[in-house]
Order: C-alpha cells, then structure tokens, then sequence
C-alpha cells in the first residue's frame, strides 16, 4: 500500500477510535453517531478506493468556502445546543466536536487536514477520558496510541517526499521503497508502537500525582440502590435483588483463597420500625478523627457495647459510585483507610462520605467481629438503660400476635443468646424464600408473612427476627449491606453485585455486645444454580477490570510512595545478599591473602610471591577489561574494518588464482605495477586484476569505506577472473 | 579528566541541536494542555494520555539520536573546479552502527558555518551499510573552496522535531575562472606578436645553429666531421631548437574596490588567454600579484596558471603597495620571452616597460571593446 494511501487509512482509523471511545462514554444522539459513522465508512471506502461511492463524492465536492460555512455553521450550532438544547458545555462541546470530524473525513485532502483530524481525534479521546474509568477505554487507547503512532510516522515520511528539493535530487531513490508500506516498515512502525507503550507504562507510573482527583467529575448516573437511607420500606430491597450490576469489589488479604465463604458488607444500622418501614433514630453523624494521613478510626461509636473482641479482618474495597454516601465494610469497622477529606460515623456504627460518589472510590477497612461471650451463655438477669430501651426493644403495637409467636419459639431457652438463636432457626427452618412474595402492597407485611403466606425475602426475615427478638426483650436492629457470595477465583476477590442487597439481625448480648445473626435460608440469597459457560471469561474479565482500577483509575500518590518504599527495602535486601555472595565468593582469595601475610611475617618467601604474583595478575586482569575493553572486539570486526578485511582477503585470493596461473606478483612490487605486469603478460586478466587492485588500494591505503555494491562488483569480477583461461 | 569533559560539553553543544517543526510546536501545545487537565482533575486517565504523550515526545528523541549516531563520512571533490562550470561531487555515507538502520537523513553541506542545500536524502541506510551520493556542485565564484563537514538532519521518526547532528568531514578544491571563448580579433594580435618574436636557441631539432670545438662530454654523434677533416680540429655541430612560440602575460592586480566585478573580469579573461594560448602549445608565463611562474607549456603548466588566477587576489591602489608595484614592474624573466601581453582592469595601472612588443588589454576589451598595441 502506498504511503499517503496508508496516512489516510491510519488517520481514519485514529479518528474512529476516538470516535469509539465518545460513543461508549457519553450518551450521544442517535443521528450524530450515524452521521459519524457513515462519514467514517465513506472515508474508509475512498481509502480503499471503492468505486461508486468515489464517484459519489466526486460529485458533491464542496468548495473550501463552503467548508467553512460549514464549520462556521457548526459552531454556532455548539452555542445554540449548550444554551438551549443540552444546556452542557461538555456535551455540546462533544457534539460540535464530532461535526468538525465529520467535515474533516469529507474534506481530507491538504496536510494540514491530517493535522486538524490528528488534533481533533486527540480532543476526543481525552474527552472520552474524562466521561469514563470503564476497563474498555484501556483497548481504546492502544488502538488510538498504535494508530496515532503509525499517523505520526507516515506523516512523516509522506512529508519527507513531499519537500520541494526532491525535484533536483540526482540520484532519486526507487520508488517502491520511498512510496510503499514495505514489511520493515510495518514491523518498525509496531516496534515504535510498542516501545512508546511500554515508555508511556513507565512515565505513567513515575509522574508526580500532584491533584488528589477524588472531586473529579463523574458522567452519567450513580448506580441506584435502595435499603441505605435513613427510612426504608418494608419489601425496597426485593426489586434491586434481581440486578446483577456490580456494586463493589472486595479483596481480603489476610485471607486464602480457601477460607472465602458468605461475606457481609455492613451498611446501615436501623433501630425503629412502624409496621411498614424502619427508621434510623439514630443517625447523627459525628467526624471521624484522622490518626495519620488518610486514616480514619472509629472510637467507642457503638453505644452500650464491649469492645470486640473477634480477629481484625483488613478488606480492600473497591466502590463503584452508588446514590448514597454510605460506606459499606464487614462489621464491624474500627478504621478506615482511603482518599477522603472526611469521614462521618453515626451511633450504629455506619460510616458515611459526606456526600456520594459520583466516581469509584477504593478504600481500606480493618474490622473486628463480635464473638460470643461464655457469660452471655449463662442465664443472668440484664437491666439495660432506659435510652437503649427506647431505641432496640421498640415495637409497633399490633405485634401481639408476633410476641406470642416469639414466646412460644424461645419458651424452652433459658439464655438470651439460646433464645435469639432459636428464633434464627426457627425462622429460617419454617420459612421460604421467595422474591416474588408480594408483601409489601399488605397493611401488616410483617404479620402476613409470619402468619399467611410464610413466604419472603431477606427483609422479612431479618425484620420478623428483630421484632420477635424485642417481643421477649431481647435488644435488636436491623443492618443492611451486602451478602458477597461470588468469589472470583482470577483475581481473589468477592464480587458484590446489586443482587446482593441483604439484610440481617444484630442482637445485642450483654457481655458480647452486638452479636450479628441472620435468619434468611443460605440457599435463598446465593446466586443459585448452575453457572452460565461464560462465566469462567467474565470471571477474567472482572479480573481484569480489578486490576485496571486498581493500576490505573486509582493509581495515587500513595502508591507511588508504597512502591517507592517497596523498593527501598527490596533494594536493601538485594544489597545485602550481593555483599553476602560476594564475601562467599572471596572468602578462598582473603584466606590465601591472610595465609600470605601470615607466612610474611614468619618468614616464609615463597608464599609471599604467591600472593604478590595473585595480586599482579589481578591488576593485569583489571587493566585489560579496563583499557583493551574485550566486550568491544566482536563489534571491531564489523563495520569498515570489516569491509577491509573482505576486500583484502579477496585480493590475496587473486594473487593465488594468478600464481596458480603461472604470474606470481613479487612481495616488494606495488600493486599497481602489478597490474602493468598483468597486462603485458595477460592481457585478457588485465581488466578484472586493475578493477580489483583499485578497490584493494581505495580500501587499505585509502582508508576509503567500501559499499556493499562494490564488494559485490569485486567478488563478481573476481568470478569472472577464475573461469578466465590463460593460453 | 576535565579537558575531555569540556570536550564532551563542547561536542555536546556545537554537534548536536534541536528545533522544533511546526507540528512538533502543536503537539507540545497539546501536551501541556492535556499536562494541565490531568493535574488539575487528578483524572489517571489524563495521567495515561499524557504519558501516552511524554512517551512519543521521548521516543522521537532517543530514535533520532540512533538515526544520527555513528555515521561516516567520506568526501571528493575534483582537484579543479571552473567557476559556472557543473561538476560533480561525491559523499560516502556509511551507517556504522551494528544494529539500528538510520532513517530519513537529511544532509547539508557546511562551509563557513552555514549550511548548503545539496538536496540530498537517504530514506533508510542499514546497519553496517553505505551509501554513495553525487551531487552537482557550481561554484559561482573562483578561489579556494572549503567545506568544514556535513550537518545531518532528521525529522525521523514522528517529524515533531529536527534533530541535527554535525560531523567534521574536511574538503578543499580550487575554482578556477571561468574559460569563455576570445574574440577572434584579440586571439589573431596576440598570435601575430607572438610569431613575431620567435626566439633563435639551440636546442634540439634539424637546423644548423653553430658549429664549435669538441669538449669533453658532448655527444660523439654531434661531431661534424666535413668540418673537423677540413680544420683538423675536432669539431662539432649544434642544432637550433624547434620553432618556440613564447608570451608572457602579466595580470594586474591593481584596482580600486568599486572595479571589483572589472577584476574578476580581468581574470576570467586572462583565464580564457591561458587556455587559448597553452591549447595552441604557447610557452607561458603569467604574472600577477606577487606570485610569477616560469615559462612553460603543455597540461600540467596550464593547470598550474589556472591555479594562480584562481588565488590571485585583487589590491586597491593606495601609496604603501609601492614596493610591490616595483616587482611587478619588473620585466618578464628573458628578452627573448616573446609577447608582453598586459591585462589590466584599471585604467590607473601603470604598464610595465619592456624590450617586447606588448599587447595592452584593457577593461573595454574584455567587457567588449577593443584593445590597444
């Protein structure tokens, strides 16, 4: 393919990246990506000269001036669509963007069309950068960066060709090789490529990160969640159960990949319930202390409580932007490690950004569960205060019937903790879970659910449990969060998708504090049934994805650091082992060199010249890696000593061939008497033996380079001197 | 160990530099712009564009520096130029390197420090691989020629920047006058004066020249024996020498600054009377300015005269050139030496007087007029 043929195709190609990138990141009228798109395939087909659709627009070529109308037009349609149409600068910018590409495709003919397109491809997809942090930006990239890279090299040589000299250049060189993309070309193009990737890895991980970039903007809209605000109704979550967005990604670095079993997410505590809806009371939220940079620490949050006493759990969690500014981490959260100006904890234990997301967050949590206390297995009577009272013993007062359900589950139980547990297991042996249980339209859900139907879903469960509990008076509230039970086994982390809102019981036990229970069937929330085929590549690609936002949507200044520090240390370690191998490896010469001075000093000479004749020829050794610079001599042959040698060999073959031929060449006759002598005696040789001569004399007395056409003149002349016959 | 660092600091200033193309300007607008986003959103994104960015900036630079790096080169020029005359001049270029071809080289000859367009290019030179260009080289003036070296050039690989690399390639040629026809009046007087005063010398050839007693060495051939039967006295014959047609040329340097183009005129012409007259088997002598030659004929004594026009250097008249102006008053070496045949681009010059005929060339002859005996 010739190479402005080429140019072009690339610059399409640059451009239809961009273009891509807009498409998948921002939402743009139907009629704009068709436009775009035709005038892209329109470009493509001229490239690839196809026939009918040249000829086309062969005949609705526009002249420059209305190419600039056109433009013209264009901007002014970008003021009357941000004023009035989408009334978004960033939006309309994107369309009038893509109107200049369009005018561009159509109108590629000049050089600096290339320059424009180049510039206007560049726009787009850092537009498309700042619309999203998707993994598929990351192809998009490579396919700009690839594309861009054999743009700027064709650019280049077209431009080469181009330059106004070429016309009285002697010694044009042959077209084939100024004018096509030859296969050297291609593989130096993808090599460039590649270098300028890897280049662009290595920039992207060195640059100073001076802007925290948490308040950047998002586009488009927060995932919606329900079951994390201060009401929720009875039956909100059920509709979101049946969503299989991701809402986070949880990694557990203290934990095998063995060990992974149903994992909860804690959200929102909630502590009042009016027969349909529960309510936080208790949601003030108060700041957390910072203790070092970026390290919030939850202290005594948790009001009538001991302090837990279970293993830390560290979690990494990444949250993708979700409508509320709830933090969600295993229960029950002691710090919080992340990017965030502050954070608020209410008296429940739930952690709250000061306002959403409208971008993924990644942040670190250490939590430490509460286990039960032997004294709370002994059966000891419990005054609790009159406040906690109100809060976690409250109930609506229609649940006569539900009190009398409670009594009789836990009447044979003598403790408070055998009695929540036997109300857990009662509720969850007697009960089915069912998403489509259509409770929340009753008037009492709880009481139909108990007593009718007997068919629900995490909520009524959780909340039957609660309401049971407080009926026997017994503290206890209801949580919402997550119930991860997808582990991907690519990436060791848990999965959390929206299908995986959960809610669940905490029953406070007095020495224990606040024990966490849940009385839904464990069949009921998993995913259940049998993996899709697909799984395994969107397990990968979850992967994948993790990864991305890892490496390079969250990649901070704090990891710059981290991994500053890592290779600090690892850089002292190495240090440290090299100087332990080295003492190894010397460890026989310093036992010589102290044998050496020991025989000195009693007198042993012999050993003493030993060790003096060592150190020589350490000295010698050194001086000749130093000053004769052995690395070098496989490349000393090459090059113009090189082509020196070859011409010199040749010469000396020639000199054989002629003895052989009964004209030996005496050793103090210059070479170009020789040829005289060559002559006289054999005229026919004189030809080939003065051609040779002169190169062996340019080359060896000359100190002229030869080039590769002239050797291969002298080896061929020399053939021609072989199969000559001296009469 | 500090003079090769200055050395190092030098080659690194003087050998190498970059400019920025046009595009290049644009791209590093476009760069700082994205720069400026990505530290004001903190967008990792932008962080990835703009490394995307840095990297085909610095990519382009350590490419055009193994473009550039381990060239060799090797000049020829003809030993003799003629001023307007197409000559060709060759460059050996040759890629030293053992791995990375160069791409997309540009060279420049450099003379005095500026560069000459030669129009020459080399696409791709592979590793270990030379080239030869030839180039047609017209000087416009006559002199000494001098290149310093060859500035490379390239824009390889993105065109975001020229990159120039200076190597020291020495190359010397004297550009002669240009040789223009004479007008057939001119060159019919110079001949007649010269045919004129032809000079009788022994020498080599079949006529009679003198007759003499033998001395010790003289050739046994050359005894002449009617004569040395008839005298009794040992005698032999000696031969006058061929027909020898002799001119003396005398090119003043004399003229004030305004006449400079009248000068070079004057020596063009004088040129133009060389060739004609050596062509024609003259045997020459040409003085100007301090330098004179000897008298002298065929190829080699040509160039040589050529050689001195092409150095001759032009004096304004002024009262401390008085010691000069005396020698060069100074008549031609022999009295035999033929035609006096005077070039002067000045009016002002005084003629040297001489026991010869001589023929005075004057501005108007070689510009078009006549001339004067």
């Amino acid at each position: 393919m010739p190479c402005d043929q080429a140019l072009r195709l690339t610059s399409i190609v640059l451009a239809s990246a961009s273009f891509v990138g807009l498409v998948l990141g921002a939402s743009l009228p139907g009629w704009l990506i068709f436009l775009t798109a035709s005038a892209l395939l329109v470009a493509l087909s001229r490239t690839g000269n196809v026939t009918a659709i040249t000829s086309v627009v062969r005949l609705v070529t526009l002249s420059p001036t209305t190419w600039n109308v056109l433009v013209l037009s264009g901007f002014l349609g970008f003021w009357i669509d941000s004023l009035w149409i989408s009334g978004d600068l960033l939006t309309s910018g994107i369309h009038f963007l893509l109107v200049l590409m369009i005018i561009k495709l159509f109108n590629l003919q000049h050089r600096r069309d290339y320059v424009h397109l180049f510039a206007i491809s560049l726009v787009a997809i850092l537009a498309a950068a700042s619309l999203t942090s998707e993994l598929w930006y990351f192809p998009i990239f490579l396919a700009y960066m690839l594309a861009g890279v054999w743009t700027l090299l064709l650019f280049q040589l077209t431009k080469d060709a181009a330059v106004p000299w070429a016309a009285i250049r002697r010694e044009p060189e042959p077209l084939e090789s100024n004018s096509d993309v030859t296969p050297k070309m291609f593989w130096m193009a993808n090599g460039l490529a590649a270098a300028t990737f890897g280049l662009t890895l290595v920039i992207f991980f060195v640059i100073p990160r001076v802007s925290a970039g948490f308040y950047q903007k998002g586009y488009g809209e927060n995932i919606r969640t329900s079951g994390f605000s201060n009401t929720v109704d009875l039956g909100s979550i059920g509709p979101i159960k049946r969503d299989r967005s991701v809402v986070m990604r949880v990694e557990l670095p203290d934990r095998q990949a063995h060990e992974v079993g149903r994992f909860y997410l804690r959200g929102l505590a909630f502590d009042r319930y009016d027969g349909r809806s529960w309510a936080n009371q208790l949601s003030h939220r108060r700041s957390l202390s910072e203790d070092s940079p970026e390290t919030f620490t939850l202290r005594g949050s948790q009001s009538h409580k001991p302090p837990p006493h279970g293993p830390a759990l560290r979690q990494h969690i990444q949250l993708e932007p979700l409508d509320t500014p709830v933090l969600f981490a295993a229960p029950f959260a002691e710090s919080i490690n992340g990017r965030f100006p502050a954070i608020q904890a209410d008296v429940t234990g739930a952690l709250y950004l000061p306002f959403p997301s409208s971008t993924r967050i990644e942040y670190s949590a250490v939590s430490r569960s509460n286990t039960v206390a032997p004294a709370d297995l002994q059966p000891r009577p419990t005054a609790y205060p009159e406040l906690f009272i109100r809060h976690f013993l409250q109930m609506p007062v229609q649940s006569e019937r539900i009190a009398a359900l409670a009594r009789d589950v836990a009447e044979s139980k003598q403790t408070m903790y055998e009695k929540a547990v036997a109300i857990q297991d009662h509720l969850s042996s007697h009960y089915r879970y069912s998403l489509d249980a259509p409770l929340a339209a009753q008037a009492h859900p709880l009481e139909e659910f108990l007593f009718d139907r007997k068919t629900g879903y995490c909520e009524h469960y959780a909340t039957a449990m609660v309401m049971m509990l407080r009926a026997i008076g017994i503290p206890a509230r209801l949580v919402t969060g997550f119930l991860a039970t997808e582990w991907n086994e690519y990436g060791n982390y848990y999965v959390v998708r929206q299908q995986d809102a959960h809610a669940w019981v905490e029953v406070h036990l007095p020495h224990s504090g606040w024990v966490m229970m849940d009385p839904t069937p464990a069949d009921g929330d998993s995913p259940g049934g049998t993996l899709p085929a697909w799984h395994t590549v969107q397990s990968m690609l979850d992967s994948v994805r993790l990864r991305w936002n890892r490496f390079f949507v969250q990649y901070s200044a704090t990891d710059q650091l981290a991994v500053m520090r890592d290779l600090q240390t690892g850089s002292a370690s190495v240090r440290l082992r090299t100087l332990d191998s080295l003492a190894a490896f010397l460890r026989p010469l310093t036992a010589a060199f102290e044998t050496g001075i020991d025989s000195m000093t009693n007198g042993g000479l012999p050993h003493v010249v030993k060790v003096v004749a060592i150190l020589l020829a350490g000295c010698g050794v050194v001086a000749w890696l130093v000053w004769g610079r052995p690395w070098n001599w496989p490349r000393r042959s090459t090059g113009a000593a090189g082509d020196e040698q070859a011409i010199v060999q040749l010469y000396r073959r020639m000199l054989r061939q002629l003895e052989r031929r009964g004209i030996r060449k005496p050793a103090a006759m210059p070479p170009l008497q020789f040829i005289r002598i060559i002559q006289a005696q054999w005229s026919a040789a004189g030809t080939a033996v003065a051609s040779i001569t002169e190169l062996y004399c340019r080359a060896r007395f000359g100190r002229v380079p030869l080039t590769r056409e002239e050797l291969h003149r002298a080896q061929e002349t020399f053939h021609r001197l072989t199969s000559l016959s001296r009469s | 160990m500090l003079t090769r660092l200055r050395a190092i600091v030098q080659r690194l200033t003087y050998h190498r530099s970059t400019r920025l193309t046009s595009e290049g300007l644009q791209f590093l607008f476009f760069t700082l712009a994205v720069g400026i986003a990505a530290i004001n959103t903190g967008n990792n994104l932008f962080y990835l564009l703009l490394s995307m960015m840095l990297s085909i900036i610095l990519v382009s630079g350590i490419v055009a520096e193994h473009c550039l790096r381990r060239l060799e080169f090797h000049r020829h020029l003809p030993d003799l130029l003629f001023t307007n005359e197409l000559a060709t001049a060759t460059l050996v270029v040759k890629n030293r390197k053992s791995r990375f071809p160069s791409f997309s080289l540009t060279l420049f000859d450099v003379c005095d420090g500026q560069d000459i367009d030669r129009g020459l290019v080399i696409r791709e030179l592979p590793p270990g691989a030379s080239k030869l260009l030839s180039y047609p080289l017209v000087a416009a003036r006559r002199g000494r020629l001098r290149l310093d070296g060859v500035r490379v050039i390239t824009s390889f690989p993105f065109g975001l920047f020229l990159k120039k690399a200076y190597y020291p390639v020495a190359g010397e040629a004297i550009i002669c006058p240009e040789i223009k026809p004479l007008a057939d009046e001119v060159l019919q007087d110079v001949l007649a004066a010269g045919q004129e005063h032809t000079a009788h010398r022994k020498g080599y050839g079949s006529d009679l020249y003198n007759l003499r007693l033998y001395q010790a060495g003289d050739d046994s051939r050359a005894i002449h024996w009617v004569t040395t039967a008839r005298t009794s006295k040992l005698t032999v014959r000696e031969t006058e020498a061929e027909s020898q047609r002799r001119a003396s040329i005398y090119l003043s340097p004399l003229a004030p600054d305004n006449l400079d183009t009248e000068f070079e005129e004057a020596v063009a012409y004088t040129a133009s009377l060389v060739h004609h007259l050596a062509v024609r088997g003259y045997h020459l002598q040409l003085t100007t300015g301090s330098s004179r030659s000897s008298f002298g004929q065929g190829e080699a004594h040509l160039l040589d005269l050529l050689r001195m026009l092409a150095l001759c250097e032009r004096r304004a008249p002024h009262a401390d050139m008085r010691s000069d102006t005396d020698r060069l008053m100074e008549p031609p070496d022999t009295v035999d030496s033929g035609a006096l045949i005077v070039v002067r681009p000045w009016r002002g010059a005084e003629v040297p007087s001489a026991p010869v005929p001589v023929l005075l060339v004057d501005t108007e002859t070689f510009l078009g007029a006549s001339h004067a005996m």
